[in-house]
């Protein structure tokens, strides 16, 4: 398997006045094609902030991070843009749907910014709403819409899945649905999901777990032979 | 935005009523005749007549006579020899006061004065009928008479060129004075005063001139109206422009300050104190708004328009005056503004607190007609959100398009009223008029003296006089027009058409056809003004004419009526340069379009006013509004960001709504702009006949500029979207 992310010496640091907080500390690591990674670690750790560097919507203050052998950290906004589009798939803990349209609208909205046809339905389908299509998102269950955020987040094929907190607003039971649905994204369409979570147990059913503290990299785990998300004991 | 509001209402009507005061004052502190009689012989006999007439307060006689002044241009100065000046006194701002004894005197006209930079002290004379006088300057001042004073040959007074002097009878130069005006003053209407003089009276005088009527104050008056008028659409839409305004401010302001809203209310704050709060917060800048708009309004706002009417109009002070009902539209104002709060805030305050502190959710929209129909299917993602966003709010798209509405309407306004002075201009001097010199004849000129100088400038003589028609029982003056035919002066048909006026043929003009209500076939009856022989026609044609409402008729068609035929001007192609005795003045139509566009500059100022309003309106609403939906929206502009979507696309997403309201506005707005022009144009008082039309290029215009301010306001907005902090509006809600 190929590397797919590398962060390298990746620094942030938040200004205000003449105070400077590193919520990013050197922090180096490397995430593979098709690994299911899950980061772990307190509340204000970090994650959040790692995750924001790695989808291009924050940069770095210093540091370099390449993915797919191209330097992030060096785009400029409209490279940065692109970038998104074609790369990365946002899952959000509110699911940030679009609530003008509908759920296979909200998954035919893709279609406007990359080259791939989209058949929403079928989308839809996959994450089990083909029932559900034509109804909006206030209309849904947060499961649901979690789960039309994901099919949104798919549909364009991106290189990777970027979930933060994708079930802090779900029931545990609608939650393990949504991460063994990631799950399965991962290991059937080789793509490259990465999970932010509070939920330790996840830890098992990951290929690389990496935990953070204080803005740096405490320590990083890799699962020869990680669970499946079903069979944890929630 | 309540100041500007109060503050063009209560300028525009503190001038107006301004005027209104100060020339009642000034027809007051003078004590301006209520009517005058004409007569050639006007002895003690028939003065004792008329003051036995039960109504008669008050009379006076004096001579009136046309002199020309000893200058190098031969001014037209009216004499009036008083026999006391108690009537239409003599308004004095230098100098002595008038004085009855004085037989060496005289008491001049102040424009004329300071044309001819003369001065208390000064020696000046005249010459009438072969007499020439000379006497002192002993006074300079106005006329109540005068206060809009101009030759015929121009509607724009040339002080270097007519004035008027007051005298006593003693600096007559002869022991009887013989008397023909006399003025006088009565109680009760004129009509009954007028009827009861022809009753009792009847043969012993030429005629009579009631107030209204007099040329001076029926001018003043009509100029007035106009302003009246200008006071009463215009404020009226400026304050709904200003409540719209405030409208949208208002709940920008407040709807902004939602979160905060629900957190006071988290803290136990009641739902009055709430209110309160806010509700006061907007009224204290309202009323200050208002105050100030009360204040600065009336004395700014009027001093851009005295000055150029203080140009042709003479009167001795230009003041504006406050009105009670500025207040009143003030209060209106505040309270307005107290009502929009308090809905605002209630409709936020009525909110459980936890709803409150997080953004408005969307209300739930079920699937509409619309999305059902097949092509819904093929919109695309941006126009499918569009249309759904303006469904849900409802208010926004109904604000955003009427404030659009209300801009190109006032576009349409200005650049309708800037068209139609133009085509007036166009049609009268170039499609009526073709002569390049008009001689206008004294007179005293005889037949053969006036044949000679036609005969010399090769030119055609007409005759334009005065006259009073009534239909019905409907009065109007207006005025007459013989010809022969000319090609210099060629009526038109209300599309600029020529039309032939065959010889045994009237016509009459489309406005006074309007006004009389008759028309083609109708039989009406007129006189000429001065003359009390009432005669009957039948109306053959229509024409039409901007500036002048009346009959057009050839001379035989006069003597057959048995009028007489009394030339009063020579028009012809030719410049004419020099002087002829029988000619009293001579105008070129250089001259004309000249004053033309003199008298049309405040109209100018006023069309500015209008299109820099008009920009203001479209651009404030559109701001706020954008700026409320932004706010709204920030979330989902931010989410789309973060999937991948291009400032650009983002950017159109919200143009493409502000263009379909822009789109829509501007179409609703055509017809309320004409109609407001048409309103305008009708009420422009009885001599002007201008259709509300707009150019092709200044239609075009109108619209460039209601899209160009459309697509500002969203370049303003796609800044912001450039600025969008995706990580922050996104952990918003946590
Ligand atoms: N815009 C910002 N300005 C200043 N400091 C920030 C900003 N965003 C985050 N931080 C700081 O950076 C640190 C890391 O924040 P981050 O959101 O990444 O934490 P997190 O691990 O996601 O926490 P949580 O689990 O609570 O979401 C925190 O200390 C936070 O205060
Ligand atoms: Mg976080």
């Amino acid at each position: 398997m190929s590397t797919l992310i590398e962060f390298k010496d990746v620094v942030k640091e938040y200004k205000s006045g003449d105070n400077v907080l590193r919520a990013m500390d050197n922090v180096s690591f490397t995430i593979d094609e098709g690994e299911f990674v899950v980061i772990l670690g307190p509340s204000g750790a970090g994650k959040s902030t790692l995750l924001n560097l790695l989808g291009g919507l924050d940069s770095a203050t210093n540091g370099q991070i390449i993915v797919d052998g191209e330097h992030v950290e060096n785009f400029d906004d409209n490279e940065l843009t692109e970038y998104r589009a074609n790369n990365v798939g946002f899952i959000f803990q509110f699911y940030n749907l679009i609530p003008n349209l509908t759920a296979v609208e909200n998954v035919e909205l893709m279609k406007d910014i990359v080259d791939v046809d989209i058949d929403g339905c079928a989308v839809l389908k996959s994450v089990g709403l083909e029932n559900h299509a034509n109804q909006f998102p206030a209309q849904l269950s947060g499961g649901e819409q979690q789960r039309v955020s994901i099919a949104r987040a798919v549909a364009k094929q991106p290189t990777m899945l970027l979930c933060d907190e994708p079930t802090g607003a779900l029931d545990s039971k609608t939650g393990v649905l949504i991460l063994n649905l990631l799950q399965e994204m991962s290991n059937d369409k080789n793509t490259t999901v990465i999970i932010v979570t509070h939920n330790a147990i996840l830890a098992e059913a990951a290929d690389k777990v990496i935990r953070i503290k204080n803005g740096q990299i405490e320590d990083i785990s890799i699962n020869v032979n990680p669970k499946k998300v079903e069979d944890l004991d929630w | 935005m309540a100041f500007l509001g109060v503050f063009v209402f209560a300028g525009v009507g503190g001038e107006s009523v301004g005027l209104e005061v100060n020339s009642n004052n000034f027809y007051q502190d003078t004590n301006l005749a209520d009517g005058w009689i004409y007569s050639a012989n006007l002895d003690n006999d028939f003065v004792d007549k008329v003051n036995n007439l039960s109504s008669t307060t008050q009379c006076e006689r004096q001579l009136v006579i046309d002199s020309v002044g000893n200058f190098s241009n031969d001014p037209d100065i009216t004499l009036h020899f008083v026999e006391n000046n108690t009537i239409s006194k003599f308004y004095l701002l230098e100098g002595e006061e008038l004085n009855i004894s004085d037989a060496d005197g005289v008491w001049i006209d102040k424009s004329f004065a300071d044309a001819k930079d003369l001065n208390v002290g000064d020696n000046i004379s005249f010459t009438f009928n072969g007499i020439t006088v000379e006497k002192e300057i002993k006074g300079i001042g106005y006329s109540p008479e005068y206060v809009y004073h101009a030759s015929t040959a121009s509607v724009i007074p040339d002080f270097n060129k007519i004035g008027f002097a007051y005298m006593s009878y003693k600096a007559f130069p002869m022991d009887n004075v013989p008397y023909n005006v006399l003025n006088v003053k009565f109680d009760g209407n004129a009509g009954d005063y007028d009827s009861l003089l022809s009753d009792k009276l009847a043969g012993d005088y030429n005629s009579f001139v009631e107030k209204a009527e007099h040329s001076s104050v029926s001018q003043f008056s009509e100029e007035m109206d106009q302003h009246k008028m200008m006071s009463g659409i215009f404020p009226v839409v400026f304050i709904l422009i200003a409540m719209l305004i405030l409208l949208t401010t208002m709940t920008r302001i407040i709807s902004h300050q939602r979160t905060q809203i629900g957190i006071l209310k988290a803290n136990g704050f009641t739902n009055t104190s709430i209110i309160f709060h806010y509700v006061s917060y907007g009224f204290w800048l309202v009323l200050i708004g208002s105050i100030l708009g009360l204040i600065i309004g009336p004395l700014t706002l009027p001093q851009l328009f005295y000055p150029s009417m203080s140009a042709t109009y003479k009167l001795p002070s230009w003041q504006p005056v406050w009105s009670m009902d500025f207040v009143y539209v003030a209060v209106l104002m505040v309270i307005m503004s107290l009502i929009v709060s308090y809905l605002a805030v209630r409709s936020i305050s009525n909110e459980n607190p936890a709803d409150t502190i997080r953004p408005k959710s969307p209300k739930v929209s079920s699937s509409g007609f619309v999305e059902k129909i097949g092509v819904w299917k093929r919109l695309s993602f941006n126009a499918r959100w569009n249309y759904r966003d303006a469904k849900r709010n409802k208010f926004r798209a109904l604000m955003t398009v009427i404030g659009v509405m209300g801009c190109s309407a006032l576009l349409v306004c200005a650049f309708g009223m800037y068209d139609g002075m133009n085509d007036l201009k166009e049609w009268e001097y170039s499609q009526i008029n073709h002569y390049d010199s008009k001689l206008v004849i004294d007179e005293d000129a005889i037949t053969s003296e006036i044949n000679d100088v036609a005969e010399d400038v090769n030119g055609d003589k007409i005759m334009e006089s005065a006259i009073e028609i009534e239909a019905g029982n409907i009065k109007k003056s207006g005025s007459l027009l013989v010809l022969n035919d000319t090609d210099l002066i060629t009526p038109t048909d209300y599309d600029w058409n020529k039309i032939k006026i065959a010889n045994d043929e009237v016509s009459i003009s489309q406005k006074m056809a309007d006004l009389l209500d008759v028309g083609v076939g109708d039989t009406v009856k007129f006189h000429i003004m001065g003359s009390d022989k009432w005669v009957n026609v039948t109306i053959n044609k229509i024409h039409a004419d901007p500036i002048s409402q009346g009959f057009v008729m050839s001379t035989d068609k006069l003597d057959d009526l048995g009028l007489n035929y009394t030339p009063t001007s020579i028009v012809t192609e030719k410049h004419v340069d020099s002087n002829y005795s029988a000619i009293k003045s001579t105008s070129s139509m250089k001259d004309m379009t000249a004053s033309w566009d003199e008298l049309t500059e405040s109209m100018w100022l006023l069309i500015y006013i209008l299109i820099f309003f008009a920009s203001l309106l479209a651009i404030v609403v559109l701001y706020n509004l954008g700026l409320l939906s932004f706010t709204e929206i920030e979330r989902e502009i931010a989410t789309l960001k973060v999937l991948g979507f291009k400032t650009g696309a983002l950017r159109r997403l919200l143009l493409t709504q502000n263009l379909w309201f822009t789109a829509i506005g501007f179409v609703l707005g055509l017809p309320v702009g004409y109609y407001i022009l048409k309103i305008m144009w009708e009420s422009s008082g009885d001599s002007f006949y201008i259709l509300p039309s707009i150019s092709i290029t200044n239609f075009i215009l109108t619209a460039i500029i209601t899209f160009a301010l459309s697509i500002f306001v969203n370049l303003l907005f796609s800044r912001k979207i450039k600025k969008l902090d995706m990580v922050e509006s996104l952990k918003g809600v946590e």
